[in-house]
C-alpha cells in the first residue's frame, strides 16, 4: 500500500531520514516508534510529501507520488487522510464545515456533503456537536473531529502523527479504539507514529523502531487490544492497588 | 448648534466629505492592494509555502522603506509620481495617492502579523487534505486569521485618518486641514475644538466597530 524506497531527507545539516526503504501492506495498523529525534515525524510526513524527500521514491495505493504534478498530487491527497496531535482542526469553523472542508476541496458533488458529514461525525460518535466550534470541546473530542475530517474522503491511508500524545490515557484509549473500528470496519491501512509504547502494543500489527534517521529493526506483533478504561473511581482504585505488580 | 458651526456648515460638510473620500480610498487601497501584499509576504517567508528568499526580502524592503519616510515627506517626494497618475498634485483626488501608498505599507504589514499567528498546523492539515495555495489562503489562512484582520485593518484606518489631516499641504483638504486653517490660523479656537471633538467620535465609532466585530467573528 506505502512503499518507501531509499528516501532521505535532510534540514540544514540535519539528516532526519537516510535512506529508508520500508513496505507497508493493505489493511495493516503499522506502527512507528522511536526517540525524539529518530526521524519517525519525518518519515510519516514523506509519505504524503507534506516533506518533499531528497532522494529516494514514495508509492501510495500504486501511485509514485514523487512523480507527480502538483495538481496529481492534490488529488492522491484527497484520499490520504492525517491526524496530527495537535488536532489542527480550524478553530473559526464549526465542526460541521471543518468535515465538510475536505469534502470541498475534492470537489465532490454538493448534494452529499451533508449526508457524508454527518455519516463521519456519526462513526465517531460526535453527531450532535456538529453546530459546535472547536473551542467548545475537549481534547479527546477534537480529535475524534480530526479524524471524522480525515475520513471524509473515504481514503484508503490514514496517516496519525502522535495522534494521542497530548491525551490522557482515557481519552487515548478512545481514540485508539475508534482507529481500530476505522482499520476493522473501513479496511483503511493506518499508519501511527508515536512515542507511546502502549499504543503501539495495543494497536499495531507491525512496528518499525526507528533511530537516528534509519529502521533500526522491523517486527511482527500480536495487537493485546485496547484496554477498557472507565471513569468509574473503582477502577482508578483497582489499577493503584495492582501498581506494585508486574503489568500482565 | 453653536453659532461657529452654523456659520460655516458649507465649509463643514465639505472638508467631512474630504476627509471621507481620502480614507475611502486608503482603505480600499489597504484592502484591494495591502491584503495580498501581506498574504504574498506571509507566504514567501522562509518556510512557508511559497518560501522565496529574494522576493520576501524586496516586498519587505519596499515596506519598510515607505512606513519609516516621515509621512509628509512622502507625500513631497511622491508628487511628481502623483501629477504622472492623477495629472496634478494638487486637490483631494491627488491627496488619495500618497495616502493609498502608506495605507497600502501600513495595512500588509499587520495582514502579516495576523497570517503568523495562524497554527502552522493549520496550514499543514490543509495541504495534507490536497489543498491548493489559493485554498489555503481563502479556506483556511483568512478563516483562522479574520479577527486579527478585522483589528488590523481597524488599527489601519484610524492611522490614514490621521495621515489625511496633513493633507492640507497638497491641497487636499479635509477635516484636519480645516481645523487648521478656520480654527487655528483664524484665532477660531472653538471652532478647531469642534473639529478635534468630530474626529474623536470617528475614532470611537470606528475602534468600537472594530473591536465588536473582531469579537464577534472570533470563535477560536
Amino acid at each position: 500500500m506505502i512503499t518507501l524506497t531509499n528516501v532521505s531527507k535532510q534540514f540544514g545539516r540535519d539528516e532526519a531520514v537516510r535512506d529508508v526503504s520500508l513496505q507497508i501492506e493493505r489493511g495493516e495498523m503499522y506502527g512507528i516508534i522511536g526517540a525524539s529525534g529518530a526521524g519517525k515525524s519525518t518519515l510519516l510526513r514523506l509519505m504524503n510529501l507534506l516533506e518533499t524527500p531528497d532522494a529516494g521514491t514514495v508509492t501510495v495505493d500504486g501511485n509514485e507520488l514523487t512523480s507527480l504534478s502538483s495538481r496529481q498530487l492534490r488529488e492522491q491527497r484527497h484520499v490520504i487522510g492525517m491526524i496530527f496531535q495537535q488536532f489542527n482542526l480550524v478553530g473559526n469553523k464549526t465542526v460541521y464545515d471543518n468535515v465538510v472542508a475536505p469534502l470541498k476541496l475534492a470537489r465532490r458533488p454538493q448534494a452529499k456533503h451533508e449526508e457524508r458529514v454527518l455519516e463521519c461525525l456519526r462513526f465517531v460518535g460526535l453527531e450532535s456537536f456538529k453546530d459546535k466550534y472547536p473551542a467548545q470541546l475537549s481534547g479527546g473530542q477534537k480529535q475524534r473531529v480530526a479524524i471524522a475530517r480525515a475520513l471524509a474522503n473515504e481514503p484508503h491511508v490514514l496517516l496519525c502523527d502522535e495522534p494521542t500524545s497530548s491525551l490522557d490515557p482515557n481519552t487515548t484509549a478512545e481514540i485508539l479504539g475508534v482507529l481500530k473500528s476505522i482499520n476493522e470496519a473501513l479496511g483503511v491501512t493506518i499508519v501511527i507514529v508515536t512515542h507511546e509504547m502502549d499504543v503501539i502494543k495495543q494497536v499495531c500489527d507491525r512496528v518499525t523502531v526507528m533511530a537516528d534517521g534509519s529502521v533500526y529493526e522491523t517486527l511482527d506483533l500480536v495487537p493485546r487490544g485496547v484496554p477498557e478504561i472507565d471513569n468509574n473511581p473503582a477502577w482508578f482504585v483497582n489499577e493503584l492497588r495492582k501498581a506494585g505488580e508486574p503489568d500482565a | 448648534m453653536p453659532d461657529v458651526l452654523v456659520q460655516y456648515q458649507t465649509e463643514i460638510w465639505r472638508s467631512i466629505g474630504e476627509t471621507f473620500i481620502m480614507v475611502g480610498v486608503s482603505i480600499l487601497a489597504a484592502v484591494l492592494v495591502g491584503l495580498p501584499l501581506g498574504t504574498w509576504l506571509y507566504l514567501s517567508r522562509k518556510g512557508q509555502l511559497l518560501e522565496n528568499r529574494a522576493v520576501f526580502s524586496v516586498l519587505n524592503l519596499v515596506v519598510n522603506i515607505v512606513r519609516s519616510f516621515p509621512f509628509l515627506l512622502l507625500v513631497v517626494f511622491l508628487i511628481p509620481f502623483t501629477r504622472l497618475i492623477i495629472g496634478t498634485a494638487l486637490g483631494t483626488a491627488a491627496a488619495t495617492v500618497p495616502l493609498s501608498i502608506i495605507a497600502i505599507a501600513h495595512y500588509s504589514r499587520l495582514v502579516e502579523q495576523s497570517l503568523l499567528d495562524v497554527p502552522r498546523g493549520v496550514v499543514e492539515a490543509a495541504v495534507s487534505m490536497g489543498a491548493s495555495i489559493k485554498d489555503v489562503i481563502f479556506k483556511f489562512l483568512y478563516v483562522e486569521a479574520r479577527s486579527g484582520l478585522v483589528l488590523g485593518l481597524t488599527t489601519s484606518i484610524i492611522s490614514f485618518i490621521s495621515y489625511s489631516t496633513i493633507m492640507g499641504v497638497v491641497g487636499g483638504g479635509g477635516i484636519g486641514d480645516f481645523a487648521i486653517r478656520y480654527g487655528y490660523q483664524q484665532f477660531k479656537t472653538e471652532l478647531m475644538l469642534y473639529m478635534i471633538f468630530i474626529m474623536l467620535v470617528f475614532v470611537q465609532l470606528i475602534q468600537f466597530t472594530g473591536t465588536t466585530v473582531a469579537r464577534v467573528i472570533d470563535k477560536r
